[in-house]
């Protein structure tokens, strides 16, 4: 070689390669340890006794009792209602915004992912303060129009599915933009040459498209639906499987109500599974490598439909921001009753919640920002030996990352209880009484997002980018650190970002979970709700929002707005 | 059919995509729109099609205007460039679709599936979906979706450019042969002045928005109308000087360049002194072989590439000019190394004398 002038040394240079398996294997270790063992534990509690004896008496007692039958078709059916009405909404919502211009059109597609950044359970919250029995429609109902007593808009089961649809309809539009804008043009105007024109065009050929995108989505908002348990409870619907699954697992008195919250909680499970086979199943069949040369050009609006557009927008944004409207006025408001609007306003709330106890608070950021730490380590890693290797175990651990996403937090809460309430083996640490369960089931459950979004970010950087830097002699680590880290890191950190808000958000797991001085601000919105204190759980709702938003913005500005693969139970 | 464009102008926020555009293309002619990446041809080609209607002037088929009429029932097949297969449809469904939407009979639809893909040499692969297939295989594809409709003029947008060159070769000869036999009016749009020369009736070279030149392949190449289609058709050693004697009853010019005085065809009229570039083709240079010509300038042989049909020379001339020499017949000849010092020659007709465009 022509380099002995420059290094003075002949010694062979020994580059230590570490082999990538080492690298993979604690992290194998780990989605087996918290989520394999787990879900496992889960599994084995539905069909054994107290004793450890085998049995189908717990499976049987579920399934021939009337009542969970109907609490099962319940959830079935919110679920299904929550998805027909996301897909009427959001792929409403992606057409207009990605085949047609109208006035305010980059301003709504700014805010129409807003709503996802709002937990259910405050937006139920929210919608109480405002369409509520003494909220501020009704009591304007009844001064003005003279009305005797106040309109149900909320309590019951439409008032589930309202504050679902209006909460979870962003994940449907951001999934259908996704797949529209991919599609190339030409397609489009193959079927027009022929005469394949307008809804024609969109049936043979649009809506086939963009159905592996859709399903994604929509498999995403049926498990969600499905699992969620604490904004039936807010409204006070209780005969939901998810919701009959926490009342049984928190009550530690009745064994065999116990027992059943544990069926359950391993039904869902199962379910969200099935749900997801059948998905990737739709999905994959039909999932096509399109390569998109040209876009398919806005259609600029004439006419009435010029209106109708921002009217549509205006309408839903309205309703969806309204308990946005209802959680300010209730944290700043004081002794907010029989009024429109609070008469006179007070900091006492904020106060409370953030100075005097501030725990709750607290709490959050400190078990999120754990929580983000153990995905960066764990999740990182992770999308590296998905994009980059062909390490044994990737597929299962992409389907155990995939199956996550879908997992209920009931169920993953309650197959923590069971796996980590005796002590290990080996060494004997009872996990579910030491704090950091809280930041481990939040990382687990919000990992997906960074792993997905490590794995598309390594996506893009070309192999001939790192091998040309190995080429002219950068070591491995060197080659991370100059091409491709500077490449991927915004999308990295998107991604983590992702994973911050959804877990600050979280309010399943953790409310079944929590021990006494752990508490997040969900599990306080929740107590302070249930207990009749609505003032502070509005104040704390007020700040979860500021944060998540906070969150969303610089997201926003990492990514420009191009988030829509980042959702979905499709593949990745 | 006969297809014509009168001064169509397309304009795309403001910023004229064709300024103007006139051609007749005749009933049954093969013609191509070559030019290079932003010229307007693909606009020309939508405008044809119906995609897009035209700002000023307009598009008649037969006579019969077009304007406003949407592209499916002006009776045209569109092959694409990246083909535009329906990826969730089979070979067949892609192909019978369009014979779906206008309610031919399930039998009918059968049997014209399978004329058009045999005409392609597809027959068999029916179930296959476009993933399945190859390059190729799509694009033959795509050419039967839009023959099997029976249109009266076939659109091909760049449809070879996506392929490796040996099946591109195959492919242009069968689009041709397919033409031939069909008697179609087909108007193909390509960069690739060689695909355009093989296969064209007539050809039109476009640049920014506008048609340089229409002609036969033979015309465009050996008559150039501008500096542009002389250097865009095929290729062309340019010398840039200054007339320094007008033309003679021949049409000949003397150019003084930096590597000494050439003879050349005045293209247009050209006085003394006008600023110009002589334009001669790598394979109508000579090198002096004691053949008498009017032109012959010293230069030194700079690199000899062997091609195996020709022998090409890249030689240096004073002022620094490089032209390319194509030598046929290696054979024969001696072949000369590079530092060799060399004498290259043309004759006049063979050198055409533009004046230089500002």
């Amino acid at each position: 070689m022509a380099q002995e002038g420059v290094r003075p040394s002949l010694r062979p240079v020994v580059r230590l390669r570490v082999p990538g398996i080492v690298w993979a294997l604690p992290v194998y270790a780990f989605l087996i340890l918290f989520i394999v063992f787990p879900l496992w534990r889960l599994f084995r509690d539905a069909v054994t006794t107290e004793e450890g004896a085998f049995t189908l008496g717990f499976l049987k007692d579920f399934l021939t009792d009337g009542f969970y039958h109907r609490a099962l078709l319940n959830s079935l059916l919110v679920a299904g209602g929550t998805v027909i009405g996301c897909t009427l909404f959001g792929f409403l919502a992606a057409f207009l915004l990605v085949r047609y211009e109208f006035p305010g059109r980059r301003l709504f597609s700014y805010l129409t992912i807003l709503p996802i950044i709002m937990p259910p359970l405050v937006g139920i919250m929210g919608l109480v303060f405002v369409l509520g029995r003494a909220g501020t429609v009704n009591v304007l109902l009844m001064d003005y129009l003279g009305l005797r007593r106040p309109v149900n808009f909320i309590y019951g089961w439409h008032g589930v599915l309202l504050a679902m649809i209006l909460h979870y309809f962003p994940l449907i539009t951001l999934n259908v933009t996704d797949a529209l804008s991919k599609l190339d043009a030409s397609l489009e105007e193959a079927a027009e040459a022929m005469g394949a024109v307008r809804l024609r065009k969109v049936r043979d050929i649009v809506l086939p498209l963009v159905t592996p995108g859709f399903i994604s989505g929509t498999t995403l908002v049926f498990i969600l639906a499905f699992a969620d348990f604490a904004t039936p409870l807010v409204v006070g619907v209780q005969n939901l499987i998810a919701s009959q699954a926490y009342l049984n697992i928190v009550q530690f008195v009745d064994r065999r109500l116990f027992k059943m919250g544990i069926v359950i909680g391993a039904l869902m499970a199962v379910l969200a599974i099935l749900f997801l086979l059948v998905a990737r199943r739709i999905a994959t069949a039909r999932e096509y490598a399109v390569l998109s040369y040209r876009a398919v050009e806005r259609q600029v609006l004439r006419g009435p439909a010029r209106w109708l557009a921002p009217l549509f927008f205006s309408s839903v944004l309205l309703l969806a921001f309204l308990p946005y409207l209802g959680v300010t006025l209730a944290a700043f408001g004081r002794a907010w009753s029989l009024t429109p609007f609070p008469e006179r306003w007070t900091l006492e709330n904020l106060d409370q919640v953030i100075h005097l106890t501030p725990i709750f608070v607290l709490n959050t950021l400190r078990w999120s920002l754990l929580a983000v730490a153990i995905i960066l380590a764990v999740g990182v890693p992770l999308g590296w030996v998905l994009a980059r290797t062909t390490l044994p175990g990737r597929g299962l651990m992409d389907a155990i990352v995939t199956l996550v996403l879908a997992l209920p937090g009931t169920a993953i809460g309650i197959a923590y209880i069971r796996a980590f309430h005796f002590p290990l083996p080996w060494i004997g640490v009872v996990l579910s009484r030491l704090w950091i369960i809280m930041p481990l089931v939040l990382a687990v459950r919000r990992m997906p997002y960074t792993v997905r979004a490590t794995f598309a970010s390594l996506l893009t950087v070309h192999r001939s980018m790192e091998e040309s830097a190995a080429s002219v002699g950068a070591s491995g680590l060197r080659i991370f650190a100059d091409i491709t880290f500077p490449v991927i890191w915004r999308g990295v950190l998107a991604g983590a970002l992702f994973s911050l808000m959804f877990a600050l958000q979280e309010a399943a797991a953790t409310i079944l979970l929590v021990l006494p001085g752990w508490e997040t601000m969900t599990v306080g919105i929740f107590t302070y709700y249930t207990s009749g204190t609505f003032g502070q759980a509005a104040a704390l709702g007020f700040v979860l929002i500021l944060i998540c938003a906070a969150t969303l913005f610089v997201v926003y500005r990492l990514t420009g707005a191009r988030m829509g693969g980042l959702f979905g139970s499709g593949g990745g | 059919m006969r297809v014509r464009l009168d001064g169509v102008v397309k304009r795309f926020k403001g910023l004229a995509a064709l300024a103007g555009v006139s051609l007749v293309i005749e009933d049954g002619e093969f013609f191509t729109l070559l030019g290079p990446s932003g010229c307007g041809k693909t606009t020309t080609l939508r405008i044809i099609a119906g995609f897009y209607d035209p700002d000023e002037g307009g598009v008649s088929f037969d006579d019969v205007p077009q304007n406003g009429v949407p592209p499916a029932e002006r009776g045209i097949g569109i092959v694409f460039q990246n083909y535009a297969l329906w990826p969730h449809m089979t070979v067949y469904g892609n192909v019978a679709y369009g014979l779906k939407l206008q309610r031919v009979p399930e039998a009918d639809v059968k049997q014209r599936v399978a004329a058009a893909l045999a005409q392609v040499g597809l027959s068999g692969l029916e179930r296959r979906t476009p993933g399945q297939l190859s390059g190729g295989q799509q694009q033959r594809v795509a050419v039967a979706r839009a023959l099997v409709l029976n249109p009266r003029v076939l659109l091909l947008d760049e449809p070879l450019s996506n392929l490796d060159a040996k099946v591109r070769a195959r492919l242009r000869s069968e689009i041709r042969r397919l033409q031939l036999d069909l008697r179609i009016t087909t108007i193909y749009v390509t960069h690739d002045q060689e695909e355009a020369m093989v296969l064209s009736d007539r050809i039109a070279v476009m640049d920014a928005g506008s048609v340089l030149q229409i002609g036969t392949p033979f015309e465009l190449y050996d008559h150039p109308a501008s500096l542009f289609v002389a250097d865009f058709i095929g290729s062309s050693n340019l010398l840039p000087g200054d007339v320094v004697e007008g033309a003679t009853g021949d049409g000949h010019v003397a150019v003084h360049t930096p590597a000494g005085i050439v003879h050349g065809t005045a293209v247009g009229p050209l006085g003394p002194g006008t600023a110009v570039m002589v334009a001669v083709r790598p394979e109508n240079l000579r090198l002096a072989d004691g053949a008498p010509l009017e032109t012959t300038l010293p230069g030194i042989v700079a690199l000899t590439q062997y091609l195996g049909s020709l022998i090409r020379y890249e030689v240096e001339m004073a002022g620094g000019i490089v032209v390319r020499v194509d030598v046929g017949d290696p054979h024969r000849h001696v072949r000369l190394a590079p530092g060799d010092p060399v004498h290259v020659g043309f004759a006049p007709m063979s050198a055409q004398v533009f004046a230089k465009e500002h």
